[in-house]
């Protein structure tokens, strides 16, 4: 892969800079500026958060804040929840999203459609609306589906309880598999059936296939999603919130937003957030550690083809499979949203006489408020998701073609990695002391929620970005060189090309989660660029419910309609088949 | 949720047929004439309020626009919290945007006022307030009393009948209430903080060891205590009575009493911040908000009344007839961080 050494070249003194300086490729200052625009994103705000937990009040040196934060049982007690929390929900995220992956790029099952827009649909449900609805489903005293068992077994009550670690971790997962989903997805579309149909030849089966060749070709998509899903538990506010003070625990999150309190304490919450950095730089290593000797190498310029596996008889029970995790996710929640959206009090359930469009109609048609709220929440999330994807690409390629070292590499991955385990309300805080003051003097704009919002999903778009790089053989754009192309036109004519499945991919990743990004909106925005998501949560504090179901409706409804209709403008499908090559 | 609109149709009639709301300066008393002209100079402002929620928020608004025509009035609705460390923000980058700050956690006062961060300002309205609230009114008039509300027992009527429903709060101590009752946490809301602090003072942290028996159900805000009797997952809570009002207006099954041991009363001051971009339009919003049409508009979501003469909605008390308990200013600033930690010790979070 290395088109240089870096540690010879360094040795070797300074002619051979000399040499490298006249032949510097133009493309550096593109790298160069990629960078500059990291440091200003991602260095600046938590270099600023470094400075805050050893500062106190006055703005002198100070351990104090250290000590607040982890001179407690509950504090320590509250980071291993997270710890757990984050283990398991990203466990469960990949057993329920790299079947789906699989059984949607690779096989023959029926209703794939069907399931994909389940799918999206999850992903597009706010984590904190999709706990309420949970809530509802199975509140142990008077959920859904605890009453329907009572009901079904003549016991007392049901057995489920959301308001337990396995609740949260069923709920967080819910909300995130689809990151594994998409990940694994995009990687298992590039890998070609050669590979698989020699396994074949040479007598196994398509399950042996599967596990022994196909899955591990995409195991840095995995890697990187599980990371990044273990990243987002880790980081979430609202579900936990909903769930786990009811449920009598703390996960590092609630804790933060209790040093929030009265009076504010944002050294000690600094500080707390800390170890989440040391645990995303020993997960990076454990990545490194695990994929760097092999070769992931799927998209060669020599052809290849995909067919997918025949599954027989077993079609079925994979489609069951990819229903039961839809229902868990999507339909099940989304029956609820809709009950309470439409109705008069949801209170009194299911009834005629309670139906309404009443709430619908007026968060529509009737409410300002929500309307430009809407428009904000779209426009925003679309250019952070430009930001965050442009960024990312730069970053990736320089570092997987070595163009920067690989220790400056190192960094740069590390970097664009930061933001995602740094909980959004300190993210916040962090934004709001490096952009407010001169020179940025973005307080108040749009501009410094749409580069928050870049910035906290770079590390989506970057797993994206990286794992789909890595997956083309630098042979072809090698090719290209040797024929006298620069290397920016082997980036435009060979590169993008083959990326730009992948990163219709990673628009929607970062797209979606930043239309319902809620913990750093809640800091940064002004009267004039309210969002929806912000919106969402003042109806939950309000105890609006019917408001609440009817902003979440909406929210998902005209998000999954933009996506299709973008991927129509984009002469695809929705299934991101390739239709061109 | 359709009352904003009609709130604002009748606001605007009110202006058409020239009712209360007839701007014309020569009805106004010379000062707010004054407070009137200054403000149309300045055009807009903008209110930081955990007070209302966004419906009430919008509402008062739209009915200070009515009577003020040519003020804009723009408002952020938010939490206690968030509304204070924005005002904080603001004040840091200095770019002041809340000419008016609102917040439902009295010990923000004490410590903005420490900052320099409030105006002083003694409203010409203040003669009309409800006695019985002028005495928790800042003296020094850096803020002033704007909002009232009750915290009280609240009930499912399909899970509760109305003689069965707690009387007073020692009832939610009943074993009979086991696996039924639902609080907020005081880390998380002011008013269950102030709530917390009173039944301590009531009857000693007893209360809620005796109360964790009966394994209560711990949301954040005092308002999710209104999903989870909507829900069913809960019969019987200490609740406000405002949103569980409004959500039962709407046709869901609450009910609440008042406890004979005294409803929780939770009163909410408003400044005028010192760099204000507008301080005669916040002044006038001041003033607006101890004003007949500002009161019966909050009358509407259930709020209590902070002036004289108001007629209460329909199926509520009149504050005389209630009995009201509420710790002194210096109990609730003193006993809020104790009973959190004590609250942490015994419930686990």
């Amino acid at each position: 892969m290395s088109t240089v050494n870096p540690s010879a070249a360094a040795a070797a003194g300074k002619p051979v800079f000399a040499q490298r300086w006249r032949n510097l490729d133009r493309s550096y200052w593109l790298w160069a500026f990629a960078i500059l625009v990291l440091a200003v994103l991602v260095v600046n705000p938590l270099l600023r958060l470094l400075i805050v937990s050893f500062q106190d009040d006055g703005g002198g040196f100070t351990l104090a804040n250290y000590i607040a934060a982890y001179g407690r049982t509950r504090h320590l007690d509250a980071l291993v929840n997270s710890l757990i929390l984050g283990m398991s929900a990203a466990s469960l995220c990949l057993l329920f999203g790299v079947p789906m992956a699989w059984a949607l790029s690779r096989t023959d099952m029926p209703f794939k459609g069907l399931i994909w827009i389940s799918i999206l649909g999850t992903f597009v449900i706010p984590p904190y609306l999709g706990a309420v609805g949970w809530i509802l489903l199975a509140g142990p005293n008077a959920g859904w589906l605890n009453r329907a068992f009572a009901a079904l077994t003549g016991a007392d009550s049901g057995p489920f309880n959301i308001y337990s670690m396995p609740g949260l971790v069923l709920v967080v997962a819910c909300y995130s598999f689809p990151y594994v989903f998409v990940f694994t997805k995009s990687a298992l579309d590039l890998v070609s059936s050669e590979m698989e149909d020699a396994a074949n030849i040479l007598g196994a089966g398509n399950l042996r296939t599967t596990l022994s060749i196909t899955l591990p070709m995409v195991a840095p998509a995995i890697i990187g999603a599980f990371i990044l899903v273990f990243l987002e538990a880790i980081a979430l506010f609202g579900s936990p919130a909903l769930l786990a003070l009811p449920g009598r625990f703390h996960v590092v999150t609630t804790q933060l937003w209790q040093f929030f309190e009265f009076p504010p304490r944002v050294g000690v919450a600094a500080a707390y957030a800390m170890p989440l950095l040391g645990v995303t730089i020993l997960l990076f290593w454990l990545q490194r550690r695990i994929t760097m000797r092999k070769g992931y190498v799927a998209l060669t310029g020599k052809g290849g083809e995909r067919r997918p596996v025949a599954l027989g008889a077993w079609r079925w029970p994979m489609l069951g499979f990819c229903l039961f995790v839809c229902t868990l996710s999507f339909f099940m929640p989304m029956l609820v949203i809709l009950q309470a959206a439409t109705a008069k009090a949801w209170g009194r359930g299911f009834s005629l006489d309670n139906f309404t469009l009443d709430n619908l109609r007026f968060t529509l048609f009737e409410n300002n408020l929500t309307r430009d709220a809407t428009i904000n929440t779209f426009t925003y999330a679309g250019g952070a998701s430009l930001i965050a994807i442009g960024l990312s690409l730069c970053i990736a390629y320089a570092v997987n073609r070595n163009l920067v070292g690989r220790r400056l590499g190192n960094t740069l991955s590390f970097l664009t990695m930061a933001p995602f385990v740094i909980p959004g309300i300190v993210l916040a805080i962090g934004f709001y002391a490096a952009y407010a003051n001169p020179p940025f003097l973005l307080y108040g704009t749009a501009w410094i929620l749409i580069l928050a919002f870049a910035t906290r999903f770079l590390p989506i778009a970057f797993t994206n970005a990286n794992a789909a790089i890595r997956s083309i053989n630098p042979e072809l754009e090698d090719a290209v060189r040797i024929l006298g192309g620069s290397r920016f036109t082997a980036i435009a004519k060979v590169v993008m090309p083959l990326l730009k499945r992948s990163l219709a991919g990673a628009f929607i990743l970062v797209f979606i989660p930043a239309t319902r990004e809620l913990s750093t909106a809640i800091f940064l925005y002004s009267i004039d660029t309210q969002v929806l998501s912000v919106l969402l949560f003042d109806k939950s504090d309000e105890g609006n419910f019917e408001a609440l179901a009817s902003i979440g409706l909406i929210l998902v409804f005209i998000t999954v309609a933009l996506i299709l209709i973008g991927f129509r403008l984009m002469g695809r499908d929705f299934m991101l088949r390739r239709t061109a090559a | 949720m359709r009352a904003v609109g009609i709130r604002s149709a009748l606001a605007s009639l009110c202006v058409a047929f020239g009712f209360a709301a007839a701007p014309a300066a020569a009805q106004m008393a010379p000062w707010e004439a004054e407070l009137y002209e200054a403000a149309k100079k300045e055009k807009e402002f903008t209110v930081y309020t955990s007070h209302y929620n966004t419906e009430e928020a919008a509402a008062l608004c739209s009915v200070f626009e009515a009577k003020y025509p040519g003020v804009k009035c723009n408002f952020v609705r938010t939490t206690a919290q968030v509304a204070f460390q924005r005002l904080n923000q603001d004040m840091q980058a200095r770019r002041p945007v809340a000419s008016v700050f609102s917040s439902t956690d009295v010990s923000h006062y004490p410590a903005l006022r420490k900052m320099g961060a409030l105006m002083q300002y003694k409203p010409n309205n203040l003669d009309k307030m409800v006695d019985s609230l002028k005495d928790y009114t800042d003296p020094e008039h850096y803020s002033v009393v704007t909002a009232a509300a009750l915290m009280l027992i609240t009930y499912n009527t399909e899970l509760v009948d109305e003689k069965d429903a707690p009387k007073n709060w020692t009832d939610l101590l009943d074993p009979k209430w086991k696996d039924k009752v639902s609080i907020g946490h005081p880390a998380f809301s002011g008013y269950v903080g102030t709530w917390v602090v009173q039944m301590r003072k009531l009857y000693g942290w007893e209360f809620f060891e005796k109360l964790e028996k009966n394994s209560p159900q711990i949301g954040r805000s005092v308002n999710d205590t209104v999903t989870m009797l909507n829900a069913k997952e809960r019969w019987v809570a200490a609740g406000p009575e405002a949103t569980t009002l409004l959500s039962r207006d709407k046709g869901n099954p609450l009910a609440v009493a008042y406890p004979t041991d005294g409803a929780l009363l939770m009163v909410s001051p408003s400044s005028v911040t010192a760099n204000a971009p507008s301080p005669n339009a916040a002044k006038l919003y001041i003033e607006f908000l101890l004003d007949r049409e500002a009161a019966e508009t909050q009358v509407k979501s259930h709020s209590l009344p902070v002036i004289k003469g108001i007629a209460v909605g329909p199926g509520k008390k009149p504050l005389e007839e209630i009995k009201i308990v509420r710790p002194s200013e210096e109990e609730i600033a003193k006993g809020i961080p104790e009973v959190k930690e004590q609250f942490r010790d015994t419930f686990g979070i």
